[in-house]
């Protein structure tokens, strides 16, 4: 049983027809990467898997999505709690105007959870998994706002690995930072790809080849290629693909 | 090639006539200002004193302090905050992060707008005809404050509406991603972060309600009053309309003149010093945001 | 270390992993030569298509590091300089396979033991192993001060293979009923010499990627 199934998605924003036709499967403990110029619908479909796009109105799903062997979209879904299992990170490091512990805290606090000497155990292993513990330990009860771009989206990452997800969805995570934050970023991934099953959006295609095990190429709403991604970027099946990716594109 | 020069010079001299201009108008302002203001204090500063703002007015209003209006000003603030407040912000939050966008949306802020272009008189008619009369308060506080709230709701339901829009959607975002539900984020996160900017269109509309006249002329104040209310359904005194009577009907005019200068100075004083609360206040929640 | 560091280190593993095959194969070649030993060459044999896997295992483990990270400066010479010394080993081992063949067809017993002494065969075989082994070393070490002591030894084995034509040609001409084992064995020494200019085209691999510096015909 693979972590994410999408069997023959069609999905709509009114009239838009924003993703066509689309069927994947993503392995546990894997990277896979979703490349393709703006508005092809990778951000969309990554959006789906933690059904972000419910707070979007006018929009319609055909097809189905399973994580962890289970229908997302079926009657009853408690998005909440599926929003839990399935973390995202998203463009601009967003941390909220609070303490870096209680960045961290928020998801548990808002999941229910009230055992302080719990939270407090699970703030520092997700600030270790992120790679931060060491860089904000002494500073727990400061601002958020105190740290560099990059520590604020390594927070934000920890953030989301304090619910114990299983999916870590990302989007564009590293388009607003500087190079050495982005690689920080990059080894981040390399360090969580274990434990978590991880999609990320992005731009920057050399990024993609960096860090995934597979790569998905979209292009108007469709998905043109998905294949290893040594394959796509050594030998694409597409010509589209291989346009893209050399930067022959249109 | 002297076409060009010609230009240039043209330019400059178009520069410095414009900036000129900007410069004079806005010394111009500062200056009407500080004439208002200096005469106000020269006139009324020295009638001031301890006795002056803890008395009753005596002998025709043309002896005594101003102690009565002072506590009724202030309790019309109190309750017009306890009826606005609530309802103002919480429409701004409806408005912003409930409400469908769409046709309805732009009703009720269309309406909202409009409010608060009506002049201040006929929210003094209006609270008359259905505080007073249809709802049988009587001449009272709570007749005025609830006029006063009226009248500076659409400003609180405007700036809690501005203050929540200027928040980015990510934060929301961020928030329901962990499994936040959208009441937690709310009060978890989107009202702390819009909390300076409302705070300060609070006390903005503070401001506002303790300087108007006209709502209260018909609702809640009193002539004069020896004594100070002991229900929320007695009249009252405050220092705008007492100025106004003062300034224009009693026994002996020129007698209450210095009386009115000093009047009109603590209401001055009352007036800036909510807008410095409401500057320190948002100073104070921003580095707490930080 | 970095994720993009890992790789380049399994690359550089993989190369060292080559590298010493392919000296035990030129080792093994001297043994089996001198000792004329039929076992060892076929052994040796045998062994050459682990060195043709691995040289395909180095290929495409460089043309995914290309394409995955798109290495720049000393990375990128790096990479560069382990695809064409891969692909020197493979023709090194290629050589020590054709002089073991020579060893197991073993049709010239008769010709003189004298010859490859006068030849100074041993000392060439050393020569090379000695030039494979600093080559591996320099690398390691991405330490050049070594090139020119293996351009030196390079010379060296020239002048051997120069002299050894007029030592055969003199041979021939007293025992001409072994011209054919003669001229083989003369494209023995003429492989061995090749080996020499690649262990020098290694060499400039090397100083392409730790200093930068192009050497190659000058």
């Amino acid at each position: 049983m693979n972590m994410i199934e999408v069997e023959n998605i069609n999905f709509y924003y009114g009239d838009f027809h924003a993703l066509k036709n689309i069927s994947m499967e993503i392995e546990h403990h894997s990277v896979v990467a979703f490349i393709g110029p703006s508005g092809c619908g990778k951000s969309t479909l990554l959006r789906l898997f933690n059904r972000m796009n419910d707070l979007i109105p006018n929009i319609r799903l055909e097809g189905k999505i399973c994580i962890d062997g289970q229908d997302i979209y079926k009657k009853g879904m408690a998005v909440d709690s599926l929003r839990k299992n399935v973390g995202m990170v998203f463009q601009r490091p967003n941390p909220f105007p609070k303490t870096i512990f209680e960045n961290v805290a928020y998801g548990l606090r808002v999941n229910g959870v009230r055992n302080e000497k719990f939270i407090a155990q699970r703030v520092e292993e997700s600030l270790r998994d992120a790679a931060l513990w060491s860089e904000v330990k002494d500073k727990l009860k400061k601002s958020a706002f105190e740290l560099s771009g990059g520590q604020q989206q390594r927070l934000c990452i920890a953030r989301a690995l304090a619910v114990q997800p299983t999916v870590l969805l990302m989007d564009e995570p590293a388009s607003a930072l500087d190079p050495i934050s982005t690689s920080k970023i990059e080894e981040l991934i390399h360090e969580l790809k274990p434990h978590y099953t991880i999609v990320i959006v992005t731009h920057n295609m050399q990024q993609a080849a960096r860090v995934s095990d597979k790569t998905a190429f979209f292009y108007l709403g469709e998905m043109v290629e998905f294949s290893d991604t040594k394959k796509m970027f050594l030998n694409p099946e597409k010509v589209q693909t291989q346009n893209y990716i050399t930067g022959r594109f249109g | 090639m002297d076409d060009t020069i010609q230009y240039e010079l043209k330019k400059n001299l178009t520069q410095k006539v414009a900036f000129g201009a900007v410069t004079l108008f806005s010394v111009a302002i500062v200056g009407i200002l500080v004439v208002i203001l200096s005469f106000i204090i020269i006139k009324g500063v020295g009638v001031i004193n301890w006795e002056f703002l803890s008395t009753a007015p005596t002998d025709g209003m043309t002896k005594g302090g101003i102690f009565p209006a002072i506590v009724g000003t202030f309790y019309l603030i109190l309750g017009s905050a306890l009826f606005a407040f609530p309802v103002g912000i919480m429409s701004g939050i409806y408005m912003n992060e409930y409400a469908p966008k769409g046709f309805v949306l732009r009703f009720i802020r269309t309406m909202t707008n409009n409010l608060s272009g009506i002049p201040s008189i006929v929210f003094g008619l209006f609270g008359m005809a259905f505080f007073v009369k249809q709802l049988n308060f009587g001449t009272s506080i709570v007749a005025g404050s609830l006029t006063l709230g009226l009248l500076c709701l659409p400003l609180i339901i405007r700036t809690t509406e501005e203050a929540l829009k200027a928040i980015p959607d990510s934060y929301r975002e961020g928030s329901r991603a962990l499994g936040a539900t959208k009441l937690q984020t709310l009060f978890r996160v989107i009202l702390p972060m819009g909390m300076p900017n409302i705070v300060t269109g609070l006390i903005l509309s503070v401001g506002r309600v303790s300087g108007e006249t006209a709502p209260i002329l018909f609702t809640c104040a009193a002539f004069f009053l020896p004594q100070l209310p002991t229900g929320i359904f007695d009249q009252v005194m405050a220092l705008p309309y007492h100025l106004y009577v003062i300034a224009t009907s009693g026994g002996d005019l020129e007698a209450q003149r210095p009386i009115a200068y000093g009047t009109a100075l603590v209401l001055i004083i009352l007036v800036l010093l909510i807008n410095l609360l409401a500057t320190v206040v948002r100073r104070y929640f921003a580095k707490k945001l930080k | 270390m970095k994720h993009s560091e890992i790789e380049l280190q399994m690359l550089r593993e993989e190369i060292n992993q080559m590298w010493k095959l392919v000296i035990s194969q030129l080792e093994k070649a001297k043994q089996a030569f001198l000792n004329a030993d039929i076992e060892l060459a076929r052994e040796i044999i045998s062994r050459e298509k682990r060195v043709d896997a691995l040289e395909l295992k180095i290929d495409s483990d460089c043309e995914n590091y290309i394409a995955l990270f798109s290495p720049v400066a000393v990375d990128l010479r790096l990479v560069l300089s382990i695809m064409k010394i891969s692909s020197t080993l493979e023709r090194i081992a290629d050589f020590c396979e054709g002089i073991a063949r020579y060893v197991a067809d073993n049709e010239c017993g008769e010709i003189n033991p004298q010859l490859p002494e006068e030849l100074r065969m041993e000392e060439v075989f050393d020569t090379l192993i000695s030039m494979l082994s600093d080559g591996f070393v320099a690398l390691e070490s991405e330490n050049t001060k070594i090139s020119g002591k293996i351009m030196a030894k390079d010379e060296f084995v020239d002048s051997l293979y120069f002299n050894a034509i007029g030592i055969i040609a003199d041979y021939l001409r007293k025992n001409p009923e072994q011209m054919r084992c003669g001229l083989k064995l003369m494209l023995l020494i003429r492989k061995l010499e090749r080996i020499g200019d690649h262990c020098n085209n290694i060499v400039e691999e090397i100083v392409f990627y730790v200093d930068a510096k192009i050497l190659k015909h000058s």
